[in-house]
């Protein structure tokens, strides 16, 4: 017995996550995020809101469990409208100061982990979680600024639908978001996007009527 | 009727219909009734007075049968023998109950329902004026009918029989006893023949004891008292481990476990955890340790007449280093006490259920709790609710959302400030709360961001002055300009409104009466905000 398992591959906590592995993304951020989430990487995103949601929402769809540190006011409603499930969602409203440490438990266990950062975090703590989402494979959206992220998002234009002066309600938002990022994902890509749509979820704007449409620069 | 001939066993009745003895009244200090009262015991003693009755009658024999709150009913035939004889066994008894501070009657007969009778005449001694502690009443082997026969056939628990006797003729149960039993059974059915066994001294049914329920509950005494939290954990692992060893024993798991810690100044804390039949005992000894960090966290300060000579040793709890010096006296006793006994069938899980947390999640999330205590890592269950805030219930992961902590309760762990926030309006985690129709709610799309504290804000018109709203719902002027949270002023380009919600008036705390508005600034953002009392607050934002 114990010869059969030493022929066994042993599975080290070193071992690296094989180039490739990815988490699915909605279909709508297909176009800015090819391929989905590459694992044991960062993406920033450049504001917290729903499009931080609407990011993470494909991987959770499809099965990952999500983390979400230092957002005491995450919306669940809103994202389980965007289409991440609740039921797999962990919050850890405050951190406190050992963020980064609990942020590394997190990747351990969680496919995925939403990180506001409550400051600017040092290139050391970046390097040190960086390391542990390449061995683990998690993916880490951190919405902020984060140099060496693999894919950065924008909301760079919006305007809302619905609401008027006095009359009518918030339906849904029509946005602008450009993406750029590392290597093979180093070319700015814009797509149109329904964040949210009328019934709350994400959908892709169609491009003839968008252009179509007086779009305030919001910068 | 093929036990007619058996006579029931022998049955003690003991008999406790007065208030306590001593310190009635002031006159009657030393038992002695105060002049012209004839009636020296009047009311019974409550049910919890009546348990130390019970429990000093558990001394003699430990299978009691409660009847009523004030009468208890033992075998007599095993004590008698031990103690020497009936006589001496209610002697003992009533002298034992008199130390407790009560006074009884004590009836020996064959069978309940004669023994029963003789203790309810054992206290009529009205001829004396002395209060006697106790008196007793004892009907010698088979001559239970005979001592039956002159009382009247009202004393039968059956008011049809007690109506409809004395109306045939038949006043005194010796009467009744001398009918033949195929009559009886058929002129009067069943509950005659039952009446009719008890009136010849025959047992209606055999006693039925309750066994001594068993202890499971597991406990450790300090001595000297532990200032250190460290030990207390080590030792509610081993605890642990013995509890789940009775429980196991005994077929049975356990839905939740308490601990309860007591302080040598006396103080106790005691919190209950959901077990479910789940937890090691690493994982019990993990929530005691959750449990002295939360206690200190509530009561730093120590308390005024705290030693201030006391070394303070620090102690690593987690990430923090503290100490149970705060507690005068230190820990004393930790006790585990499993709640909500029921049958250990084992547990099957989902066969694609989603949302069962696998190992890896559940390590994780674990290991962030031992670092910032059982209620920073939350889950979030649906509640019901018109604000965004309310459709949110956060649960402490390892918790089922039927326990929701109520905010600000004693034992809540220190840290669910922010983590309880969302819930905080939303009452019980009541999964029908979310399914139910809440007329006026805010419609969807919903926020990204929802406040856990809504954020001040500054909305003013054209002119500058701030946009109030009147008892009847009408703006003021419409909003032109909004400072969130002391940020630059920002143009207002839409806005919608106001929609008046008046909430839980009947209730002081949670009353609530605001109008909502929906804006959109000129830098894209769209905010929920609300009027209440004239100053306006940021509930949630949209984007």
């Amino acid at each position: 017995m114990a010869s059969l398992t030493s022929l066994l591959p042993r599975r080290h906590d070193e071992d690296v996550v094989p180039d490739g592995a990815r988490l699915p993304v909605l279909p709508a951020l297909r176009g800015l995020l090819p391929g989905g989430l590459q694992c044991g990487t960062v993406v920033a995103v450049g504001h917290w809101g729903l499009l931080c949601l609407a990011v993470a929402a494909g991987a959770s769809a499809a099965g990952a469990w999500c983390a979400a540190v230092g957002l005491p006011q995450l919306g669940v409603a809103a994202a389980a409208g965007a289409g991440l499930d609740p039921g797999r969602l962990l919050l850890i409203p405050d951190p406190g100061p050992g963020w980064p440490q609990v942020v590394a438990s997190l990747i351990d266990g969680c496919e995925l982990v939403l990180l506001r950062p409550p400051g600017r975090p040092s290139a050391q703590v970046r390097t040190r979680l960086a390391a542990t989402l390449r061995r683990r494979g998690g993916v880490l959206v951190v919405a902020g600024g984060w140099d060496g992220a693999q894919a950065r998002l924008l909301v760079v234009r919006q305007e809302w639908a619905g609401i008027g002066t006095g009359h009518g309600r918030l339906r849904a938002r029509r946005v602008q978001v450009a993406a750029d990022g590392r290597g093979a994902a180093a070319r700015l890509r814009t797509r149109w996007l329904w964040l949210p749509g009328p019934d709350g979820s994400v959908g892709a704007v169609d491009q003839i009527t968008a252009s179509g449409q007086d779009m305030r620069d919001t910068g | 009727m093929t036990a007619a001939g058996d006579l029931p066993e022998r049955v003690l009745v003991v008999r406790c219909p007065g208030r306590p003895a001593v310190g009635r009244e002031p006159g009657a200090a030393g038992g002695e009734a105060a002049p012209g009262s004839g009636e020296v015991w009047d009311t019974g003693p409550g049910a919890p007075e009546f348990g130390q009755v019970v429990s000093v009658v558990e001394g003699f024999c430990p299978r009691v049968e409660v009847l009523h709150p004030g009468a208890c009913a033992i075998g007599a035939r095993g004590p008698a023998r031990y103690f020497g004889g009936e006589g001496a066994l209610a002697a003992k008894i009533i002298e034992a109950v008199a130390g407790g501070g009560f006074a009884c009657q004590v009836g020996i007969a064959d069978g309940l329902f004669a023994a029963f009778l003789a203790a309810e005449h054992a206290q009529r001694p009205r001829d004396t004026r002395r209060a006697q502690p106790g008196a007793v009443m004892r009907v010698p082997p088979g001559r239970t009918r005979a001592f039956l026969a002159p009382l009247p056939v009202s004393v039968l628990d059956s008011p049809d029989l007690t109506d409809l006797l004395p109306r045939l003729g038949i006043r005194t149960l010796g009467e009744f006893a001398s009918l033949p039993a195929a009559e009886v059974a058929n002129r009067f059915g069943t509950p005659g023949v039952v009446a009719h066994r008890l009136a010849r001294g025959l047992g209606r049914r055999p006693l039925a004891p309750r066994p001594p329920s068993a202890d499971l509950s597991v406990g450790q005494e300090f001595d000297p008292p532990v200032r250190l939290a460290e030990p207390v954990v080590f030792a509610a692992k081993a605890l642990a481990e013995r509890m789940h060893n009775g429980l196991a024993a005994s077929g049975l798991a356990c839905v939740r476990v308490q601990v309860q810690v007591v302080w040598g100044n006396g103080q106790e804390i005691t919190r209950l955890w959901r077990h479910d039949g789940l937890l090691s005992a690493l994982a019990v000894a993990e929530r005691v340790r959750w449990q002295l960090a939360s206690c200190q966290a509530s009561q730093a300060p120590p308390t005024a007449d705290g030693n201030q000579t006391a070394v303070r040793i620090p102690v690593p709890i987690g990430t923090g280093e503290r100490t149970t010096d705060d507690y005068p006296g230190g820990i004393t006793m930790l006790r585990l006490i499993p709640d909500q006994l029921v049958r250990d069938h084992g547990r099957q899980l989902g066969l694609w259920g989603d949302a069962v947390v696998s190992d890896r999640v559940a390590r994780a999330a674990v290991r962030v709790q031992a670092m910032l205590g059982h209620g920073a890592v939350t889950r979030p269950v649906p509640a019901g609710g018109r604000s965004p805030a309310e459709q949110v219930t956060l649960v402490p992961f390892g918790d089922t959302n039927d326990r929701v902590p109520s905010p600000g309760g004693a034992g809540n762990p220190g840290r669910t400030g922010g983590a309880a926030g969302q819930g905080r309006t939303g009452g019980p985690g009541d999964p029908d709360r979310a399914a139910r129709p809440w007329p006026g709610r805010i419609p969807a799309p919903f926020p990204a961001s929802v406040y856990p504290a809504p954020l001040p804000a500054k909305i003013a018109d054209e002119s500058g002055v701030t946009v109030a709203v009147s008892g009847r719902g009408l703006v003021s002027a419409p909003p032109a300009r909004m400072s969130a949270d002391g940020a630059p002023w920002l143009a207002v380009t839409a806005w919608t409104g106001p929609w008046p919600v008046t909430e839980r008036w009947w209730h002081p705390r949670t009353a609530c009466r605001r109008a909502r508005f929906q804006l959109v600034t000129e830098d894209g953002a769209a905010w929920l905000v609300a009027v209440q009392d004239g100053g306006w607050l940021i509930e949630a934002r949209y984007d």
